[in-house]
């Protein structure tokens, strides 16, 4: 008993193992990951601390210290008691120092300018001295990298800027330039009209395609080749499933030769003297067409070999019986077989509306999301986020809230689907075996 | 209503299962098509019902040529081997499906379907499925659901194959039951030989795509044309004796035991092989041709015993007789065959 069952569990092992770490975690790691800012900017390790304009405008702005947020941006370069002082203890020479002090109270917005009057003096300082003097006389944080928190503050204390603790925490978080937690995503997510826009054609793409093509169609051509002679059939079967064998780039682009300018259907239409054009891209309608199509067909030849099968394991004597009991072909279809199709169309809708809902590689290859969004899915539109957008800045962050809505959708479908079509009383056990 | 197939053919593609079989079944009649397993029975019953389209001859219900016509416009009942329930309807959907297909009132296919539940003996199964039911149950449901819109003809493939021996013995007689209350024509498939007698008016014997003999129970099996149907009918079965024609008698085979041929006769010619055919209830202590043997095995049955007693060729005749104490496997005995009753054949196991 114990033994078998510690065996139980060593078998399960590397099912379990492999669930962990191809399922679980990425999921997971997608929820984790919504939570943050990641971006190209802020990079996915730890970030530094650096006070610079957009840190400044964001202290100013989000903080509400825009007075302090002033006084940091304040020129650079001051010519002060204080810096002489540290001259002196530096061991500069008096006569510089001197000469220094005639400049008291200068102020100069960048190091360059500074540099440039020390480099004037008389005593003619190397360009090492030059960098020692000016050294002294910095007195702003702008564009200096901290490692720490500590280090910021203790740059702040040197520079003597007198800051409340809030202060101090805002301008640590403002200036901070790395990733960190936030909710900020899903508000984004929910008050950009984008996200609408490609919600609504997600649910609109999944169900057409879904329905017209993953299961209708693939069911229309299962039935058909069904009822046809035996090698006739099997040789309409292969052919539908041509889509599915073609690299996907190769069968984009023959769609694509169909569709463009100087593609087929521009040189046929020509005859009638219809001018050229594109026309996947031409308008949003023609753009849904085609990606309808486009992934209509690959979908269809999913579904026909599941439901094809299923179809030949009804047994014939049940068509025979039909057929003697008054059926007609139509009636046969819709009492007989459908009805027993049951468990193949769950299956094929369930996994069909995930993949539908994930993929977006057909989409990316013919229109790009095109023309101006109107064919934008909302994988495609995690994918821009995060992988390859115009900007250049990808949003790992906000990408993979995106997706992690995808994840809950996929979920939460699945658990209908398995509820609608009545799962636990598909898989129960008949009373007596058949 | 009246069957007739007229020189019907059936061939796959080049093997030809039936060729030019015609046969009439009354109106009324329940007719049993007997043979051995791949002989054309279930190709025969196809070619009936429609499933199969013929290659050649005609097939009449009453006077209406239905050669070329679809199943669904044949009203015909189909009981198949398998009985074929559509496993996602209830037993009354299952029934009531001949009917739906005809988009009758729903009131009153209700009505037909408790009707002819009650023939058979079902109201209390109606809203369980095929799977839920026990293969005698599922068997009257085919039987129902094919009689519910009362076809004219009832065809049944093997219905009580897959039964086990009581309740066979009880559907058996339901369904000549069912079959005479309705009045259906109706064929009945079968290989076993005590269903076919039992159940049906008459027995067409088939073999290798055939009909060898066409008669009622009794006459086939105190009359049967040839060695084979003689052979196919009786349980147990009857015992075959081979030898040859010499001076007007039998000499058996690799024996000097010599036996009469019974009166009426015919003298086959001198040496013509013969076969002489013994039933079990005709061999035993009362006949009046004596064959000595030794008892070679006793089957006790209950009430009687069925001895099997070897001749000095090898070969074994059979006796069944009320249970006897003195008779042990080993024994030499001197039972005797009716003379009336044995049966003689030619070489080409044609009754002579
Ligand atoms: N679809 C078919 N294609 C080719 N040959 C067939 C086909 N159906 C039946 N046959 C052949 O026809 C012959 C008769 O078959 P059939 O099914 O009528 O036999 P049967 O008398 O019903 O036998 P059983 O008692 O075993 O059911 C068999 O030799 C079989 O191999
Ligand atoms: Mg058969």
């Amino acid at each position: 008993m114990n033994s078998s069952r510690s065996l139980g569990l060593m078998l399960l092992t590397p099912a379990i193992v492999l669930v962990v770490l191809f399922f679980l975690v990425p999921v997971a790691l997608t929820a984790v990951f919504s939570f943050t800012n990641m971006s190209t900017a802020t990079g996915i390790t730890g970030g530094a601390y650096q006070i610079g304009p957009s840190s400044l405008q964001r202290l100013g702005d989000k903080y509400g210290f825009p007075e302090l947020a002033e006084r940091l941006s304040q020129p650079s370069y001051v010519i002060d008691e204080r810096g002489l002082v540290a001259l002196d203890a530096a061991g500069v020479d008096a006569s510089t120092i001197t000469e220094m002090r005639t400049h008291l109270g200068e102020v100069f917005p960048t190091r360059r300018e500074a540099e440039r009057m020390i480099k004037g003096l008389s005593a003619r300082p190397s360009t090492r001295e030059v960098k020692q003097i000016s050294e002294q006389f910095n007195r702003s944080l702008l564009d200096t990298r901290y490692e720490s928190e500590g280090d910021l503050l203790a740059g702040l204390d040197a520079l003597g800027v007198e800051v409340t603790p809030a202060e101090r925490d805002a301008v640590a978080a403002s200036s901070y330039s790395g990733w960190t937690w936030t909710t900020d995503n899903f508000r984004r997510m929910v008050s950009t009209p984008d996200t609408l826009r490609t919600l609504i054609n997600t649910v609109f793409y999944v169900a057409i395609v879904l329905v017209l093509f993953n299961t209708g169609y693939a069911m229309f051509l299962a039935i058909t080749t069904y009822y046809m002679p035996e090698t006739t059939g099997g040789i309409f079967r292969s052919i539908w499933l041509l889509p599915r064998i073609t690299p996907p780039v190769i069968y984009v682009l023959m769609w694509k030769w169909l569709a463009w300018d100087t593609g087929f259907i521009s040189m046929f239409l020509g005859q009638f003297g219809v001018a050229p054009k594109n026309w996947m891209l031409d308008s949003s309608t023609n753009a849904w067409v085609f990606v309808i199509l486009i992934n209509g067909f690959v979908g269809a030849s999913m579904g026909m070999p599941v439901f094809s099968s299923a179809l030949r394991a009804i047994p014939k004597s049940q068509f025979y019986a039909s057929e003697v009991d008054g059926a007609s072909r139509w009636q046969q279809i819709r009492y007989i077989i459908l009805p027993q199709m049951r468990w193949p169309i769950l299956f094929v809708t369930c996994y069909q509306t995930l993949s539908l809902l994930a993929s977006f590689d057909l989409i990316l290859l013919s229109t790009e999301g095109g023309p101006g969004g109107a064919t934008e899915v909302w994988s495609l539109m995690t994918y821009h986020t995060a992988l390859n957008n115009y900007a250049g800045n990808l949003e790992y962050g906000y990408g993979t809230a995106l997706s992690l809505v995808l994840v809950v959708i996929g979920v939460t479908l699945s658990l209908i689907y398995l509820r609608v079509f009545n799962y636990n009383a598909l898989v129960a056990k008949p009373l007596i075996e058949q | 209503m009246r069957i007739l197939l007229d020189k019907f053919s059936k061939s796959f593609g080049t093997t030809k299962v039936i060729e030019d079989l015609t046969l009439e079944v009354a109106d009324g009649e329940m007719l049993a098509l007997l043979g051995p397993s791949g002989c054309g029975k279930s190709t025969t019953l196809f070619a009936i019902c429609g499933i199969h389209k013929v290659t050649g001859g005609r097939i009449l219900f009453g006077d209406r040529d239905v050669t070329d016509l679809p199943s669904q416009a044949r009203s015909v009942g189909v009981v198949f081997q398998s009985y074929a329930l559509y496993p996602h309807m209830t037993v009354a959907e299952n029934i009531a499906f001949p009917l739906q297909v005809k988009k009758v009132a729903p009131d009153q296919i209700k009505r037909e379907v408790d009707a002819i539940a009650a023939l058979v003996h079902i109201e209390n199964l109606l809203g369980r499925r095929p799977a839920e039911l026990s293969g005698g149950q599922q068997q009257r449901v085919a039987l129902a659901r094919a009689l519910v819109r009362k076809p004219d003809v009832l065809l049944l493939d093997e219905p009580l194959a897959n039964l086990d021996a009581k309740l066979r013995l009880e559907m058996r007689s339901e369904i000549r039951r069912i079959q005479l209350e309705t009045g259906i024509t109706a064929i009945l498939v079968t290989h076993d030989q005590v269903e076919a007698m039992s159940m049906c008016d008459r027995i067409a014997i088939m073999n290798a795509g055939e009909i060898v003999q066409l008669a009622t129970p009794t006459e086939m099996y105190h009359n049967p044309r040839t060695a084979f149907v003689a052979g196919f009918l009786g349980n147990p079965p009857i015992a075959f004796l081979r030898g040859t024609a010499r001076d007007g008698g039998f000499a058996l085979d690799n024996s000097d035991i010599r036996l009469p041929l019974p009166v009426g006769t015919l003298s086959p010619a001198d040496g013509s092989k013969l076969t002489l055919g013994i039933r079990p209830e005709d061999f035993g202590p009362l006949g009046d041709i004596a064959i000595p043997g030794k008892v070679s095995f006793v089957e006790t049955q209950g009430r009687e015993n069925l001895y099997d007693v070897r001749l000095a060729d090898g070969s074994v005749l059979r006796s069944i007789q009320p249970v006897r104490g003195d008779i042990a496997v080993g024994n030499e005995v001197a039972w005797s065959a009716s003379g009336a009753k044995v049966m003689v054949f030619g070489e080409n196991g044609a009754r002579i």
